[in-house]
């Protein structure tokens, strides 16, 4: 399956979704599905390995800022030089989504940066600890929020010799 | 200390400063680089730039090591493996910090996962620049560190 084969399959399947979405297209090759309800996220990412739209490329993430008070999940599919990202919304107070191991193994380290740097609880993971960030790393501090301040670490290691 | 025992340990002193200046045991160690740097140091090594002509030999434990060729912008997590490597190393002992990830944090300065260069961790003795630094430059910054050393080393 080429570029346009997917993109054109992946619109198809996307538009025959029930639940409630937006599809954009903001490049040539991409297409962004917006996905209103975050609990619709694992459902969607079967269908789409179902109907072999491509394999799990990332998971980034987005601060949208404090006033808009939320987070937002990208889940990227790459097929041939398709990228179809699955986006969800999640609120900035207590940010939880479930696991996509059960149906993607390999979603287990993004999954846990996703975790380390945006604060975002992934329910389901096996072993939830830090994967990039060092051991001696503050608590509840996400280097890749906006409001993250870096004199939090001064003072955290210093020269010893 | 008798005489003979005094002159005897001026010899073994002169000895000692001749072997370390003219033999220099070097161990690598990369705290975070991106590897251009390492690349350049394995080069340089190699018959064409040829290091080995300054007695420089590549160790592979600290522990038989009289130089430290450090790369990297020490990340947060190599910081403890830097200081006990540096500690595990027999006095005296001399650390070269090589490109400028290295002396200032290069192209990362700033970042929240970084040190910001070796000197934050372990005091250097050399400093050579680049991004990486040629094979030329490293040879250049390894040969002013043992022209250095000479007088240090007779005190």
């Amino acid at each position: 399956m080429d570029t346009t084969e997917a993109l054109a399959l992946a619109k198809e399947v996307a538009g025959a979704w029930t639940w409630e979405t937006e599809l954009v297209e903001p490049e040539e090759n991409r297409l962004d599905i917006h996905l209103k309800n975050a609990g619709d996220l694992a459902a969607a990412a079967t269908e789409i390995q179902a109907n072999r739209l491509g394999y799990l490329a990332a998971i980034t993430g987005i601060d949208l800022g404090a006033e808009a008070g939320e987070l937002e999940a990208l889940y990227h599919f790459c097929q041939a030089g398709a990228v179809i990202t699955l986006r969800i919304r999640l609120p900035r107070e207590n940010p939880v989504v479930a696991t996509l191991t059960g149906i993607i193994p390999g979603a287990e380290p993004f999954e846990r940066e996703l975790s380390e740097m945006f604060g975002v609880t992934v329910e389901g993971l096996r072993a939830p600890n830090h994967l990039y960030l060092p051991e001696d790393w503050p608590d509840e501090v996400f280097p890749q929020r906006k409001d993250f301040d870096p004199a939090v670490l001064d003072g955290e290691a210093e020269r010893s010799v | 200390m008798t005489t003979l025992q005094e002159r005897w340990q001026s010899v073994m002193d002169e000895v000692r400063t001749w072997a370390r200046t003219n033999s220099p045991w070097v161990i690598h160690f990369n705290s975070g680089s991106c590897n251009g740097c390492d690349i350049e140091i394995l080069a340089t090594i190699t018959p064409r730039y040829d290091l080995e002509r300054f007695g420089v030999k590549l160790q592979g434990s600290p522990r038989h090591a009289d130089v430290l060729l450090c790369t990297g912008p020490v990340t947060r997590q190599a910081r403890e493996r830097l200081i006990r490597i540096y500690e595990q190393m027999p006095e005296p002992r001399f650390v070269v910090a090589v490109g400028s990830c290295a002396l200032s944090g290069g192209a990362f300065q700033g970042g929240y996962n970084i040190m910001g260069g070796v000197d934050q961790v372990i005091p250097v003795d050399a400093y050579i620049p680049g991004c990486p630094p040629r094979p030329e430059a490293i040879i250049d910054g390894v040969v002013k560190l043992l022209q250095s050393l000479q007088p240090a080393l007779e005190d």
